[in-house]
C-alpha cells in the first residue's frame, strides 16, 4: 500500500515546492512513485475540480480515508489577535484545518523554517509560528506535548527553503528500516547535524584567517560580511543546491536559514564583532582558545591565500 | 421578472498564493466579479526598522517562484540610494540571472498550471482531449515530466552565478557578491544552449530563427500549415485547441497595459531595445488602448477601499505608502488583503502581453489588433516569450569578461529614498523603500499580481481579472473550467480558494470576523 501524502501551504512563499520541482536523479515524480507514495493533494500541482477537493477533504477529516503523511510548507498564522484570519480557508481560519488534519495524520512533517519554526512572519503582525516551536521554543501550534498517529512529534525539515534532498529521503524512511535520530528540535541529525561551513570552499582562506571587508572577493566571509555557516546547522555545502553550488561557495554570506531564530534581526552582511572577533563564534568553540588560534594562523597564512592566488 | 442570481466561489489550485474568485451568474453567464487575496504575510512591515541591506534577504520570501525577481528589484532600489556605478558584467550576470527565472516561469506556468486545464473533465469529449492526456495530465504527463527536467535544469544557471535558486541574496549595490569564473560561465552557456535545443524541438517545432520571421496572424497561420512538426508542437497544438475551447472569446480585460521595462543595457553591448524606444532592452511604457504612453512612476497610487487596510481616500504613492491592516465583517465591503494599484487613476494589466505590446512586438500586436487581448492571445505571447529571450541570455553570456569587475564598492547606504522597477514574470514589479541612519524606514512593494487581481478601486472600478471574468460563459457551475482558464492566462501568484455556494441573496464580500 503506498503512503498517502497530503501537501498543506499556509503562510509561506512555495520556495519549498519550488525547490522540490528542481530535484533530480530521478525527478520529483519519480521518485515518489518509487518510494511509494501517494500524493492526495498538491496546492500547485494538482489538478481536480473544487468538488473534488472538497470531498477528499472532508473523507480525510472524517477518517474515512486514511492520511499518512501531512506536511506542511509555510507558517501557521495566527493574527490578527489569535484568530488567524490573516490567512483563511473557505472563509474560516486555515489554522483550524492545519489542526485537524495534523490531528488525523500518521506522520506530520513541517517543511522549510517557516512551517517549523515560524520563520519570516514570526516576528509580525501575522504572529506566525511553527507547527510544534515558536523559534527556540517548544510548544509552537499545535503544543509541546502532540504527537501523531504514529506516535512521533512534528519532524522539522527547516531551511529558506529546505533543499529538496532532504524531503524525499526523509519521506522514504518514515517507515523504512534505519531509524533517523533527531536533534533538539525534532530535525534528523542525519542533514542537521552538520553545520554549513563544513565543505565550503572557502575554508582554507578560513582557517588561515584571510577575511574579506567586501564582496567578490574570495575569502572568508565569516568575520566581516555576516556568515553564519559556522553556526548554522544544515547540508548546504554537502547536498550541493540545484547540484551545483551553495551561496557561500559563490561568495554570498550563509543567512542562517535553518536557525530557529531566522531572520534574526541583526544585519544579514555585517558581522558583531567584538575586537575584530566575531561575537558569536563557531558552535562549541572557547573564545580565549579560538583568540590564540586565530592569531597564530594568521600569521601562518601562507602567500598565495593572502593574494587570494587560489581561486575558489 | 430577476433573473435566477447565483454565488459562486472558485477554488483554484495551481497559483500561488491564496486567491478566491467570487463570480456572480445569471442565465450561465458571469456578471459581476471579485478578486480577493487571502493571505496578508506582513511582510512591508516587517522590513521596517531592519538595516539597510535587510531588503535583499526578506524580499525574495515573497514568493518562491519568483525570488530572483524581487532580488533584483531589491538591488536596483538599493543601487539608487548609494547612487552605484554597477559594472556592466555585473549588469549582465543580473539580467541574465532574471531571463533564467523569467524563462523557467514561463515554461513552468504553462505546463504546470495553465495548460492543464485542457485536460479537465469538462473538455472529455473533445477529439484532441486524448493528446492533451498524454502531454498535460499532472505528474504523469509527457511535457510536465520534460518541463519539470528541463527548467530545473536551466535555474542551474542561478545557482553557478548566485549559489542556489530560489532564495539566493548575490545582487547587492553595486553589483554581485560573487564573481562567476570563465569555467562558470561556460557551464551557464552549455545549460542554456541545452535548454534552447529543447525548447526549440517540442515548444516551436522549428528553429527560433525561423520562428522569427513569424510577424502577423497571416505569418502565424502559415507557420502553423507549413509542416506536422509545427503542428504538433507545444504552440501549435495550443493554437489548434485554444481555438477549439474559444480561449479566443475568453478574458478580455481592461485594454490598458503596463510596462516598467527592464533589462538595462550594458555600455558596450550589441543588442538594442526591443521596439527601438527606452534605455533598457525592455521599454517602458503605458498603453491606453492603442496610445502609448511614456511611462512615470509617480503617476501610481494604491487605493484601499475595498482593501482590508485603514480607509485612506484617493490612495497613495508608495514612496508615503502605508500598510495598516484593518479587516472587519461589520461593513461588508472590503473583500481583499490586496490594495488596488491604478496608473493615471486606471487599472492596468501587466505580463507579457503587456510588456511585448509595449514593446511594439509586430506579431502580437498584429494578433492583438485582429483577435483582441483575451486569454489565447495572453497565454500566447507568455509561451512564445523564450524564443525572444534565450537568443539575448546567450549574447550576454557571451559578452561577459570573466576576469572583468562584477562589483564596484558603493557609498554607503546612511539615508535616501530609492525605487527599483523592472519587468519580471508576470509583470511590473516594483520596490520603494527609504532609508534613515542605516535603517529602513518604509518598504512598500507592488508586485505583478497587485495590478492584475486587484480588487475595485476608490471609483468603484474593477481590477483587471475581475473585469475579464465578466461576460464568461459557464456551463457547468460545479465545474467552471472557463473561469479558470481566465484567471490562469494572467498566470496569477496566489493560492486560489474557492467554494461554491448557490443561492440568490448570498453577498461574497460578507466576510464575518473582527479584529
Amino acid at each position: 500500500m503506498p503512503l498517502s501524502l497530503f501537501w498543506l501551504q499556509g503562510g509561506g512563499c512555495s520556495g519549498d515546492s519550488m525547490a522540490l520541482l528542481n530535484l533530480e536523479g530521478p525527478n520529483l515524480f519519480a521518485q515518489l512513485e518509487y518510494i511509494g507514495i501517494e500524493l492526495l493533494w498538491h496546492p500547485s500541482l494538482s489538478h481536480g475540480t473544487p468538488r473534488q477537493y472538497d470531498e477528499l477533504l472532508a473523507a480525510l477529516l472524517a477518517g474515512e480515508r486514511p492520511l499518512d503523511i501531512l506536511c506542511l510548507e509555510g507558517a501557521v498564522i495566527r493574527g490578527p489577535g489569535g484568530t488567524g484570519m490573516y490567512d483563511t480557508h473557505r472563509r474560516r481560519p486555515k489554522k483550524d484545518l492545519i489542526a485537524a488534519l495534523a490531528h488525523r495524520a500518521r506522520y506530520v512533517v513541517a517543511v522549510g523554517t517557516c512551517a517549523s519554526f515560524g520563520g519570516v512572519g514570526g516576528d509580525g503582525d501575522v504572529e506566525a509560528t511553527g507547527l510544534q516551536y515558536r523559534k527556540r521554543q517548544k510548544g509552537g501550534f499545535l503544543g509541546a506535548d502532540f504527537t501523531s498517529g504514529a506516535g512521533l512529534p512534528v519532524i522539522n525539515l527547516p531551511g529558506c527553503p529546505c533543499h529538496p534532498e532532504i524531503v524525499v529521503r526523509m519521506l522514504a524512511s518514515l517507515e523504512g528500516h534505519w531509524a533517523l535520530p533527531l536533534n533538539e528540535f525534532n530535525s534528523p541529525l542525519q542533514w542537521y547535524g552538520m553545520l554549513v561551513h563544513q565543505g565550503c570552499i572557502r575554508n582554507e582562506y578560513h582557517e588561515y584567517r584571510v577575511e574579506e571587508t567586501d564582496f567578490g572577493r574570495r575569502g572568508c566571509l565569516f568575520f566581516h560580511l555576516g556568515c553564519q555557516g559556522p553556526l548554522t546547522h544544515g547540508p548546504c555545502n554537502k547536498l550541493r543546491w540545484n547540484n551545483r553550488n551553495s551561496k557561500t561557495s559563490a561568495g554570498v554570506p550563509c543567512l542562517g536559514c535553518t536557525d530557529p531564530e531566522f531572520p534574526k534581526q541583526h544585519p544579514f552582511f555585517k558581522t558583531r564583532n567584538i575586537a575584530g572577533i566575531p561575537y558569536d563564534l563557531p558552535e562549541g568553540v572557547d573564545r580565549a582558545h579560538y583568540l590564540a588560534y586565530k592569531g597564530m594562523a594568521a600569521a601562518a597564512a601562507p602567500e598565495r591565500l593572502l593574494a587570494r592566488k587560489t581561486r575558489v | 421578472m430577476m433573473a435566477h442570481r447565483t454565488i459562486l466561489n472558485i477554488p483554484m489550485n495551481r497559483v500561488e498564493g491564496d486567491l478566491e474568485i467570487s463570480v456572480a451568474i445569471e442565465d450561465a453567464t458571469v456578471v459581476d466579479a471579485w478578486s480577493s487575496g487571502l493571505m496578508y504575510r506582513g511582510i512591508e512591515n516587517i522590513l521596517r526598522n531592519r538595516d539597510a541591506m535587510d531588503g535583499l534577504v526578506i524580499t525574495p520570501r515573497v514568493c518562491g517562484i519568483c525570488t530572483t525577481s524581487h532580488l533584483t528589484a531589491a538591488a536596483m532600489a538599493l543601487d539608487a540610494v548609494s547612487g552605484a556605478a554597477v559594472p556592466d558584467n555585473a549588469i549582465r550576470m543580473r539580467n541574465l540571472a532574471l531571463l533564467t527565472e523569467q524563462v523557467q516561469s514561463d515554461v513552468r506556468h504553462a505546463f504546470l498550471m495553465f495548460h492543464v486545464d485542457f485536460t479537465n473533465p469538462a473538455h472529455a469529449q473533445a477529439e484532441w482531449y486524448a493528446e492533451a492526456m498524454h502531454r498535460y495530465q499532472p505528474f504523469k504527463g509527457k511535457c510536465v515530466i520534460e518541463t519539470v527536467r528541463e527548467t530545473g535544469k536551466l535555474v542551474e544557471v542561478i545557482a553557478i552565478i548566485g549559489g542556489q535558486w530560489p532564495h539566493s541574496s548575490f545582487m547587492v549595490p553595486g553589483g554581485l557578491a560573487s564573481a562567476p569564473s570563465a569555467g562558470d560561465l561556460l557551464q551557464c552557456e552549455m545549460l542554456v544552449r541545452q535548454f534552447r535545443g529543447w525548447y526549440e524541438k517540442r515548444i516551436l517545432g522549428c528553429t527560433i530563427e525561423r520562428w522569427q520571421q513569424v510577424q502577423s496572424l497571416a505569418d502565424l497561420d502559415a507557420w502553423l500549415e507549413e509542416n506536422d512538426r509545427h503542428r504538433q508542437s507545444e504552440v501549435g497544438f495550443f493554437l489548434r485547441i485554444g481555438r477549439a475551447v474559444g480561449l479566443d472569446r475568453l478574458g478580455a480585460g481592461v485594454k490598458n497595459f503596463l510596462s516598467y521595462g527592464a533589462f538595462p543595457l550594458p555600455g558596450d553591448t550589441t543588442l538594442t531595445p526591443l521596439g527601438g524606444h527606452g534605455d533598457r532592452l525592455v521599454p517602458a511604457g503605458f498603453l491606453q488602448g492603442t496610445t502609448l504612453l511614456g511611462f512615470d512612476q509617480t503617476e501610481i497610487r494604491e487605493q484601499v477601499k475595498y482593501s482590508w487596510y485603514e480607509d485612506d481616500p484617493g490612495g497613495r504613492h508608495p514612496d508615503n505608502g502605508l500598510t495598516r491592516p484593518y479587516a472587519t465583517g461589520a461593513e461588508g465591503f472590503k473583500y481583499s488583503w490586496a490594495k488596488a494599484p491604478r496608473y493615471r487613476g486606471l487599472p492596468a494589466e501587466t505580463g507579457p502581453l503587456a510588456e511585448r505590446l509595449v514593446a511594439r512586438d509586430p506579431l502580437i500586436t498584429d494578433l492583438v489588433g485582429r483577435l483582441g487581448a483575451t486569454a489565447l492571445t495572453r497565454q500566447f505571447a507568455r509561451l512564445t516569450r523564450p524564443a525572444t529571450m534565450l537568443p539575448v541570455m546567450e549574447q550576454w553570456l557571451a559578452e561577459t569578461d570573466p576576469n572583468g569587475l562584477y562589483y564596484r564598492h558603493p557609498a554607503e547606504l546612511v539615508a535616501g529614498e530609492g525605487y527599483g522597477l523592472t519587468q519580471v514574470p508576470r509583470g511590473a514589479l516594483g520596490h520603494w523603500l527609504r532609508i534613515e541612519e542605516g535603517r529602513i524606514v518604509n518598504y512598500q512593494i507592488i508586485t505583478p499580481t497587485a495590478w492584475n487581481g486587484s480588487p475595485r478601486d476608490d471609483h468603484d472600478v474593477r481590477g483587471p481579472w475581475e473585469e475579464a471574468l465578466v461576460g464568461t460563459s459557464v456551463k457547468d457551475p460545479a465545474n467552471p473550467v472557463e473561469l479558470g482558464h481566465v484567471v490562469r492566462s494572467f498566470d496569477p501568484c496566489l493560492v486560489c480558494t474557492v467554494h461554491a455556494a448557490t443561492g440568490g441573496n448570498r453577498n461574497p464580500r460578507n466576510t464575518r470576523f473582527k479584529v
